[in-house]
């Protein structure tokens, strides 16, 4: 009965969802002369600049010496978490004006939050899929691996979105902690570094990081176009399911309140 | 229809205190040590009112009175502390008019954000565009930012989104005030044709003579208790003499 419900709020809803993705794509790129090409640029560049700053130092280190695809992926991935768990941290706090006026399904604006920076993720995917053509990096049919883990991404992101969001309207400091959070995550993922650069007593922690995970499997199949190992895929599958049951039950259980917080 | 059934809305006041990691520490070291202090504010104290289908339901009483909390539970915004509330039919709330607007888009994209915030459908709001722009008198500026727009224009584009809608109930909360004298007899037009069509209408306003003009019954609220609902001249004249005392 309860999932009948959310179908059909889901429903009824989703011409919403999509007017606030398409107004979050007018209002980020107004009168910017580059527009949306932001998004397929700011990889490349941010890619170009910490190659050069360390391919030097971390790039023999790398099997098959591919540190751009490397390093690109990482930051592709990373970024796609940090922005949208970033976006929907703050979703419910501005939308207080608008949730006072009006009866709206609350996990609506971290969700659309999500989408929206998927969106954006999926076009980062042209200019790393063009540094993958540039570098030679085989093409195999595990590309079709791919969504799997994207799903997987999302799934988890969401999860977490809808945990920081609910907790951030009733502890205003959320907001400062997550930011020096994230901040710790991006240097414990070997994002620039690889792995072996990490003393072995280590190693197994970070390879918990979820991440990582994430990560990895993507690289398995960019810069080799081998099938990620089964451990790799039960680890994304189980850290999306942790993420998203701890969100939405977080989330339900304290949407009604939000109100009283605004 | 609409069955109201001891609904309470309980406010902590003492809230406020409390948004931040540090205080919520320094509490947890408070607690033995000082009583709580009672913070509770009553919005609205046990109110049950029942409304039946096509009825013009009246809500007047002084500011903070609990008007406005109330439709806000009807309409779903909010949840009582206590009591309940059962609506048989879908609520068309025409509170704070204009809600999700975004100042940097236009008309035009507005009318359509607008509309999927109160629920409508793109097909829906495809069929009666080109009513609600007749309807608002805006059709030279449909694609001007509606920061541009003067404050009346913008209240004028918020009623016709609201009111192309066939409601079933209807809960106006003191907006048809907004809006040039045209405007405003061509609203009060458009909220007849409703309640003649069978509407439930909840209505709150300080205009005594609208509320004559359009309700069967009025409630009056008076810091949050329900002190009189029954017949519309009666209760709005024993309004008015209290007030003007």
């Amino acid at each position: 009965m309860y999932l009948r419900n959310i179908i059909y709020n889901f429903r009824r809803y989703s011409f919403l969802m999509i007017q606030m993705i398409s107004r979050d794509f007018k209002v980020k790129y107004k009168r910017s002369v580059l527009g949306i090409l932001w998004s397929l640029l700011y990889p490349l560049l941010m890619m170009s600049v910490m190659a050069i700053v360390f391919s030097t130092m971390f790039g023999r280190d790398i099997e098959g010496g591919n540190y751009l695809v490397y390093l690109m992926s990482g930051l592709v991935v990373f970024n796609y978490f940090n922005e949208a768990t970033n976006n929907a941290m703050t979703s419910i706090i501005v939308n207080f004006s608008l949730m006072k006026k009006v009866y709206i399904p609350k996990y609506i604006f971290p969700l659309s939050k999500c989408l929206f920076v998927g969106i954006n993720f999926l076009l980062t995917l042209i200019p790393l899929l063009l540094v993958v053509l540039i570098t030679g990096a085989p093409i195999t049919f595990n590309y079709l691996l791919l969504p799997y883990v994207f799903i997987c991404m999302f799934v988890f992101t969401l999860g977490v979105s809808l945990f920081i969001s609910a907790w951030s309207v009733f502890l205003r400091d959320v907001i400062y902690i997550y930011g020096i959070v994230i901040t710790i995550w991006q240097y414990f993922t070997p994002i620039f570094y690889d792995l072996s650069f990490i003393p072995s007593e280590l190693v197994a922690v970070f390879e918990l990081n979820p991440l990582y995970q994430f990560i990895k499997f993507t690289r398995t199949i960019l810069m080799y176009g081998k099938t990620p190992d089964l451990s790799n895929f039960i680890f994304c599958a189980v850290y999306a399911m942790i993420a998203i049951i701890f969100g939405c039950i977080t989330f339900k259980s304290k949407q009604n309140k939000f109100i009283y917080y605004a | 229809m609409i069955k109201i059934s001891n609904v309470t809305m309980k406010y902590d006041l003492g809230i406020e205190k409390n948004n931040s990691l540090k205080n919520t520490f320094i509490n947890i070291f408070k607690k033995n040590k000082s009583k709580k202090e009672n913070f509770d504010f009553y919005a609205l104290d046990d109110i049950s009112i029942q409304i039946n289908r096509g009825e013009v339901l009246g809500l007047i009483g002084n500011n903070g009175a609990g008007k406005s909390t109330l439709l806000k539970i009807i309409s779903g915004v909010m949840r009582p502390t206590s009591g309940c509330v059962e609506v048989n039919g879908v609520v068309s709330p025409m509170i704070e008019l204009g809600a999700g607007f975004d100042m940097d888009l236009t008309a035009r994209e507005n009318i359509y954000l607008n509309g999927a915030v109160l629920g409508y459908s793109k097909k829906f709001l495809d069929e009666r565009f080109d009513r609600i722009v007749e309807f608002s008198e805006l059709i030279d500026f449909l694609d001007a930012p509606l920061k541009n727009y003067s404050s009346g224009m913008i209240a004028k584009l918020a009623f016709s989104i609201s009111t192309i809608v066939d409601p079933e109930i209807l809960i106006v909360d003191e907006i048809l005030s907004v809006g040039d004298i045209k405007f405003q007899e061509k609203s009060k037009q458009k909220m007849l044709e409703m309640i003649n069509g069978g509407t439930t209408v909840i209505y709150v306003s300080h205009s005594l003579d609208s509320i004559k003009d359009l309700c069967t019954k009025v409630a009056w609220l008076d810091h949050g208790k329900l002190v009189k609902i029954g017949d519309t001249e009666k209760v709005c004249n024993e309004y008015y003499s209290v007030q003007m005392n």
